[in-house]
């Protein structure tokens, strides 16, 4: 397979969004899906052939590091096809309006491409890019929903993630006058002599910061109640399962490859526990449904930080774990809260009038609390199990908040459990919409057949977290021993 | 260009970074919070140029016939572009959604706005809070704005 | 007044802070690692006069690829914002018709920036320009006229044909190295003769791309903007 697949990932969908407009007829229709089905293809053929070998894709042929590199191991080729089949499950379908429709058809396709691109670039300032990317796409898709709440509520996301990125861009900024590079793989060469100091640490905090934002990090993300509140469920879905992970999965790529430095696990990891704790206690006050998730959600991204900050391997199984579980459960929630969105007076009853939405619902309820086969017991066991073997109070610390918060988050889901299937209801709730039932009915037969065939995955995660934690194999793999025209 | 204009432009480019990010956080006004985010960039862009300078070298651009001199670095020249361009982009999309914001609540006012937005979702949400004491959208706020 | 002295403060410390970050690093001596490479090596590689067109369209190629998309994803964006549908009613904005001499200079400016911008995009490889400057001109071009007259606006049909057509040329550009067996946006063509106008390969076909994209992108951007203002 020629290695320029790679690009393929970002470009595919990009072109169809820039066509997508143009297309005559009912052929307009068809343009994304179709796309999104070949950039599935793409990366369940990168599956095989990056397991024992990542691929490298020297853009426009420029030897790294003076080109931008993409660089795909099996994580990355797993986000692929996440990007894709999350994105198709999720895609807009229909709409009241025409044009309107072209629009948010546009932007879902950027925004897949914007994250494939996450997924498989191997260049700082192309991350943020990427990243950028992502963002306006989301902006548009946030304010999609054309309610005048939606508005505010973007126009904050859109100033809160501006200014964070602009810190971004001062820490890459930093980043390249102290190294003269932004290719991953080099900067991870010359980390340990450049880097490794006061300002190399404060550049990673100001990058720490502008990705975090997507990622729903503590401290920048206020943003997503409200978001959540008022975008569409679809969008929702988009942002807080499949965009957070793309950015985290950039933030982990700097922590692995540049900075495997203590103090920057030990920001990770604080960040990552306020995260949870702030989010579960506000989702417990939380009154109506859709808030209660976005919360929840702030604070699931928090031990997926806190996990990713565990050193080693056994770290980085346990981040994917929590992460890939995450992406699995919440656009399901996000779709079957759209039309059950609002306060447990209002949903009181519903599982009466739609019992297998109300199945499904707590089923990932359970999940998402950790109970036994289901995944969601799988992540939090390797989360805490990696906290556990960790030396030092910090760790236990977190460990304990994190079981301490399950309680937290038990009360409050089964608040919604009990209202779903309680009697005394004074309003009639609505019936759910029958692509929020697909749409998570197909997220459940994926953790369903997860949760049955968890003893077979836990080899190949373990693989995954391997490959990626070797950024000694990164480094030899893009950069040529010697560099062609840079001075050793 | 002497050592001192280059930490000039240096303090003007932090100076600039700083004065955008407390407009920011001062401005109430959804206009004036665009503003600030211009000119934040615009400091980020200027420093980003800033550290490819080199004492006594040209642009980067080659001229036939004349001889290979010392050229500053191009790199960050394109990655100005790159962030400039992005700018652009999300000023423009703030000021499209400030503009609808004010059609739909009738000010410009950040603060009555984030009020009202929460009444409205809690409005969509069947729950009552404090915030929706506020006079629901459309009411008479937005014609005295109209008018002033 | 609490909060405005506390903002103020913060700033202030930031400002410092960053100060304190900056004032250490080599400024006027930048370490150049890949950057003097890039130099050495852009003339035989690339063949651009304009090394820094060279690293936009070469060596950071998909940067500029992200950047037609986050350009397009603002315009639709704003589109979805301002929420004229396709084909819906068109309301002319309440802008006054310009007076006689804005629209005598409309009509003697229209031509010639409609020729420096297309001179500035096809000279990006040459000298200092390119796609996004001579894009700006080209739209600056096209909103002239709408202030000199309000009623008469370029459609928005064109536009969107213009901005699908040049993204899609510079990504099919980028494709095409893939029929050569090459990577994706590698320069084909070779690289001509330095500093003639036909030179560089593939660039200035990709720059004329980037042009066009950016002066429709920014032109259908501002009768969005122009049209929801005039309410």
């Amino acid at each position: 397979m020629n290695h320029s697949v790679l690009a393929l990932v970002p470009a595919l969908p990009l072109l169809a969004s820039f066509l997508l407009p143009l297309v005559p007829g009912a052929a307009r229709r068809l343009v994304g899906p179709l796309t999104l089905l070949a950039v599935a293809f793409i990366g369940l053929n990168l599956w095989p052939l990056v397991q024992t070998e990542p691929m490298v894709l020297a853009v426009g042929d420029f030897a790294p590091p003076l080109g931008i590199t993409f660089y795909a191991d099996s994580v990355s080729a797993l986000f692929v096809i996440a990007v894709a089949l999350v994105t198709l499950v999720l895609w807009p379908w229909s709409g009241s309006d025409a044009g309107n429709l072209d629009r948010k058809q546009s932007l879902t396709l950027i925004l897949a491409g914007a994250c494939g691109g996450l997924a498989v670039s191997g260049d700082l300032f192309n991350v943020y890019v990427f990243y950028e990317l992502a963002a306006v796409a989301s902006f548009g898709l946030a304010a999609g929903a054309r309610t005048a709440a939606a508005q505010i509520a973007t126009f904050r996301y859109v100033v809160i993630g501006s200014l964070c990125s602009l810190l971004a861009l001062l820490g890459i900024t930093l980043i390249y006058v102290q190294t003269g590079t932004v290719n991953l793989a080099h900067l991870a060469q010359l980390a340990p002599l450049k880097l490794h100091n006061p300002l190399g640490l404060a550049a990673f905090f100001m990058i720490l910061l502008g990705l975090g934002v997507k990622a729903e990090l503590f401290l920048v993300n206020t943003w997503a109640p409200d978001v959540y509140a008022t975008a569409e469920a679809r969008v929702s879905g988009l942002l807080a399962g499949l965009v957070s992970k793309l950015a985290l999965l950039a933030v982990v790529r700097l922590l692995v490859l540049i900075f495997p430095l203590p103090e920057a696990r030990d920001a990770l990891l604080l960040l990552g526990m306020l995260g949870i704790l702030s989010g579960e206690f506000a989702a417990f006050r939380a009154r109506d449904v859709k808030r209660m998730l976005a919360w929840s959600s702030i604070a699931q991204l928090g031990a997926a930080f806190v996990a990713f900050a565990i050193p080693g391997p056994a770290g980085l199984a346990a981040g994917l774990a929590v992460a890939l579980h995450h992406l699995l459960v919440k656009p399901a929630l996000f779709l079957l809260a759209d039309r059950w969105g609002g306060s447990l007076a209002q949903i009181t009853g519903a599982a009466r009038n739609s019992p297998v939405s109300a199945g499904l619902f707590v089923l990932f309820i359970l999940s998402m609390l950790g109970v036994p086969p289901l995944p969601g017991f799988w992540a939090k066991y390797l989360l805490l199990s990696g906290l556990a073997a960790q030396p030092e109070g910090l760790w236990w610390l977190a460990g304990a908040i994190i079981l301490l918060t399950t309680v937290v988050e038990a009360v409050y889901l089964f608040r919604v459990i009990g209202a779903l299937y309680g009697r005394d209801h004074t309003v009639t709730p609505k019936t759910q919409s029958a692509t929020a039932v697909i749409g998570s009915g197909v997220f459940a037969a994926v953790l369903l057949a997860v949760a049955f065939s968890a003893p077979l995955l836990a080899l190949p995660l373990n693989r995954m977290a391997v490959q990626m934690a070797d950024s000694a194999a990164y480094i030899a793999r893009v950069l040529p021993p010697v560099l062609p025209g840079v001075a050793p | 260009m002497t050592e001192f204009t280059l930490y000039t432009f240096l303090a003007a480019s932090l100076g600039l970074i700083a004065i955008g990010i407390g407009g920011v956080i001062l401005s109430r006004n959804l206009f004036r919070i665009v503003l600030a985010l211009s000119i934040a960039e615009a400091g980020g862009n200027l420093l980003l140029v800033l550290i490819g300078f080199r004492h006594d070298a040209i642009a980067p651009i080659i001229e036939p016939g004349r001889a290979l001199t010392t050229m500053v670095d191009s790199i960050p020249q394109a990655m100005v572009l790159t962030s400039i361009v992005i700018g652009a982009g999300v000023q423009a999309l703030a000021l499209a959604l400030a503009i609808r914001a004010r059609a739909s609540y009738g000010t410009l006012d950040m603060g009555i706005m984030r009020a009202r937005m929460e009444a409205d979702i809690n409005r969509v949400a069947g729950a009552e809070s404090a915030a929706s004491l506020h006079a629901p959208a459309s009411s008479s706020t937005l014609l005295t704005e109209r008018k002033a | 007044m609490l909060t405005r002295y506390s903002a103020l403060i913060f700033a202030a410390g930031l400002a410092f802070m960053l100060f304190v970050l900056f004032s250490g690093l080599p400024l006027g001596a930048p370490g150049m690692v890949v950057g003097q490479a890039v130099l050495d090596r852009a003339p035989a590689e690339v063949g651009a006069a304009n090394i820094v067109t060279a690293v936009v369209l070469g060596y950071r190629g998909i940067d500029t690829m992200g950047e037609l998309a986050i350009l397009f994803a603002a315009a639709t964006a704003i589109g979805l914002v301002l929420g004229r549908s396709r084909g819906s009613r068109h309301c002319p904005p309440a802008i006054q018709p310009g007076g006689f001499i804005l629209r005598a200079g409309n009509d003697m400016l229209f031509p010639l920036l409609l020729v420096v911008g297309l001179y500035i995009i096809l000279h990006g490889h040459l000298t200092p320009g390119g796609g996004f400057q001579g894009g700006v001109v080209l739209a600056a071009a096209f909103v002239l006229p709408v202030l000199a007259r309000p009623t008469d606006m370029p459609s928005h049909a064109a536009m969107a044909w213009i901005e699908g057509l040049a993204g899609a040329a510079f990504i099919l550009t980028g494709m095409a190295a893939l029929a050569y067996d090459r990577a994706f946006l590698a320069p084909l063509l070779g690289t001509g003769e330095m500093g003639a106008l036909v030179s560089a390969g593939t660039l200035p076909i990709l720059y004329l791309a980037v042009g066009l994209k950016v002066g429709a992108e920014l032109a259908s951007l501002l009768l969005s903007l122009t049209e929801e203002g005039g309410d």
